[in-house]
């Protein structure tokens, strides 16, 4: 088992060099000079050049990439432009908003997927099935912003249900933070909700299929126990990798529904900053956010054997 | 066979009509839009449906119907374009990639899971971010963002394919290897393909939409759905309207290629249904 996930995680380390230098390679895809590029057209010849030199624009490519691989392995993902503050002390303050966020819409998610998905399956080829297949269907073509902006006008505005402006963080005060985050969660699940959903409808209806349902049955116990003890548990497995996959949509779509309802998030500091050419900012935001995805990700293939054990551990 | 399988599938041919009118309100937008979609006009802002405007205006007093129906142009070129530039890269990558195998085999996958290893929304802004945001940029954005799926399903079956009798044979009387891949192989990864691109279609149009709405799209003042629901958020109070319909319309364009993309699955790939 340590083995194992020594392995995994000795497998991690060439894609996170790939992943970094993706993204170190996008501030050179800036047409022209980066530094006048950020500066804009009003920047002096010194500016430039003390820009150049604060990003490290004057040395090799190579270079400056081994530099700053170095820098982020000391937690180093340089300094705002705009705020002169490091893009770690930012990312730390922000990030926790977008975590609560993103949580919120995996746990809202997976309590509408796992049973509807579940009795689909079980009620396979009745008007059940067909009305969820239409809501999923539903669920992954309704854009997840829009019903953000939809839910915003009528629950917050016309019902005055929640609030619409302002934030209250979750760890600060429990409940009055969770009505500013119920809608933008709600609204950011439904895509992963019914994904999952789809995927847990099909996986159940592989595994009813088998021999060994029927020998549960046979042997007398209740259908409860069939489909949650022996059917779900191995219809769990694969639902499990698309609930990692989805979880990226999840941090994609974060940025905009934080967007959507003003949350001090980490996709909102994204944005502001591409709006602001803060582009070690936008650098930082986007590396950490794949790093936080990969890193899930991982956790899913970890995971992955206990509900699968024919997943061998070696 | 396929066709008559596809024909007799409802959901598929829902599917079909949605997109239809879709492709229809494209084509024709000048004739079905009744004003100008970038005509300002300070006298009518932010006005209610009416016999005049049917979906309302906005602040500048653009008329949103027109809008939204124009809107359905730069929606559909960047959904189409994008997906066409990932399958060709795809398509590309993966051929060679699956056909060559060893060292760049290798290497090339290596690349193509770290650009999988983002978020994929995230990725196009990052692009965005650096490139600018204009019509063709989003292209290439969402383009090389869904190029690796392309390439790992077109991979995937060169690597079962290249060492099936046929393709053995065909070196055998002497063929090269881009007539053999051109000729025999490809051909043989079509369906996977065309049900990965009606999917990749149905993405597009939603992150289009996201990517507009955040200003990182077609620039203003084009009509694109997300733009005009961009411009909607900061006037929601005053003309609900504005943000409702073209929201419908990026769900209907979406959900013209979901359905048809599920409708295929189940042709083309029984085994899933």
């Amino acid at each position: 088992m340590l083995k194992f996930v020594l392995k995994r995680i000795i497998y991690l380390i060439p894609t996170l060099v790939l992943v970094a230098a993706l993204v170190f390679l996008l501030i050179h895809m800036i047409p022209g000079d980066p530094a006048a590029v950020i500066l804009g057209p009003d920047a002096t010849a010194e500016d430039v050049a003390s820009v150049r030199q604060a990003l490290g624009l004057d040395r090799p490519l190579y270079e400056q990439f081994v530099v700053w691989l170095g820098n982020l392995a000391h937690g180093d993902f340089g300094v705002s432009i705009h705020s002169k503050r490091p893009v770690i002390d930012s990312i730390g303050e922000r990030f926790p908003v977008t975590l609560c966020l993103t949580t919120l819409a995996l746990v809202f998610a997976l309590v509408v997927a796992l049973p509807s998905g579940v009795l689909a399956a079980v009620y396979h080829n009745t008007n059940k099935d067909y009305l969820f297949m239409i809501g999923t269907i539903l669920g992954v073509s309704v854009p997840g912003f829009w019903l953000g902006l939809m839910a915003l006008l009528v629950f917050s505005v016309q019902l005055g249900w929640f609030p619409s402006t302002g934030f209250v963080a979750m760890w600060e005060e429990f409940w009055e933070g969770l009505r500013y985050m119920i809608l933008p969660a709600i609204t950011l699940s439904l895509f992963m909700a019914a994904v999952v959903a789809r995927m847990v409808r099909s996986s159940m209806l592989e595994v009813l299929r088998l021999e060994y349902v029927t020998h549960a049955r046979a042997k007398g116990l209740s259908e409860w126990k069939v489909i949650t003890k022996h059917a779900l548990k191995n219809a769990f497995a694969p639902t499990l990798t698309t609930i990692g996959i989805q979880y990226g949509m999840l941090l994609g779509g974060a940025v905009v529904t934080e967007t959507v309802f003003s949350l001090p998030g980490l996709g909102k500091y994204l944005v502001v900053s591409i709006y602001m050419r803060d582009y070690p900012v936008v650098q930082g935001c986007i590396l950490f956010i794949a790093l936080v995805y990969v890193f899930i990700n991982t956790i899913v293939d970890l995971l992955y054997g206990y509900f699968d054990p024919r997943v061998q551990y070696s | 066979m396929f066709w008559k399988k596809f024909l007799h599938n409802p959901i598929g041919m829902i599917g079909v009509i949605v997109i239809a009118m879709n492709i229809f309100m494209a084509a024709f937008a000048p004739v079905l839009a009744t004003h100008n979609p970038l005509a300002i006009n300070v006298a009518q802002q932010s006005e209610e449906p009416s016999a005049q405007h049917w979906f309302g205006t906005d602040e500048f007093g653009r008329d949103i119907y027109s809008r939204v129906i124009y809107g359905s142009r730069i929606s559909l070129y960047i959904s189409l374009f994008s997906v066409l530039v990932a399958t060709f890269l795809g398509v590309a990558i993966g051929a060679t990639s699956g056909y060559y195998g060893g060292w760049m085999d290798n290497i090339i996958m290596r690349i193509m899971d770290a650009v999988m290893s983002f978020p994929a929304i995230l990725l196009a802004i990052g692009i965005l971010a650096v490139l600018g945001p204009n019509l063709s940029n989003v292209v290439l954005a969402l383009g090389l963002v869904y190029t690796p799926r392309f390439a790992r399903i077109v991979r995937g079956s060169v690597l079962s394919l290249k060492e099936k009798e046929f393709v053995e044979a065909s070196k055998a009387i002497g063929n090269g290897d881009a007539f053999i891949i051109f000729r025999h192989i490809l051909p043989n990864c079509t369906a996977p393909l065309i049900v990965q691109a009606t999917a990749s279609l149905a993405y597009a149009i939603l992150a289009e939409s996201m990517l507009s709405f955040l200003g990182l799209g077609a620039p203003p003042p084009a009509p694109s759905w997300g733009n005009i629901l961009s411009d909607a958020r900061n006037f929601m109070m005053d003309n609900a309207m504005m943000t409702v319909f073209p929201g419908l319309a990026i769900t209907m364009a979406v959900l013209g290629f979901n359905l048809v993309g599920d409708a295929l699955r189940d042709v083309l790939d029984p085994r899933l249904k």
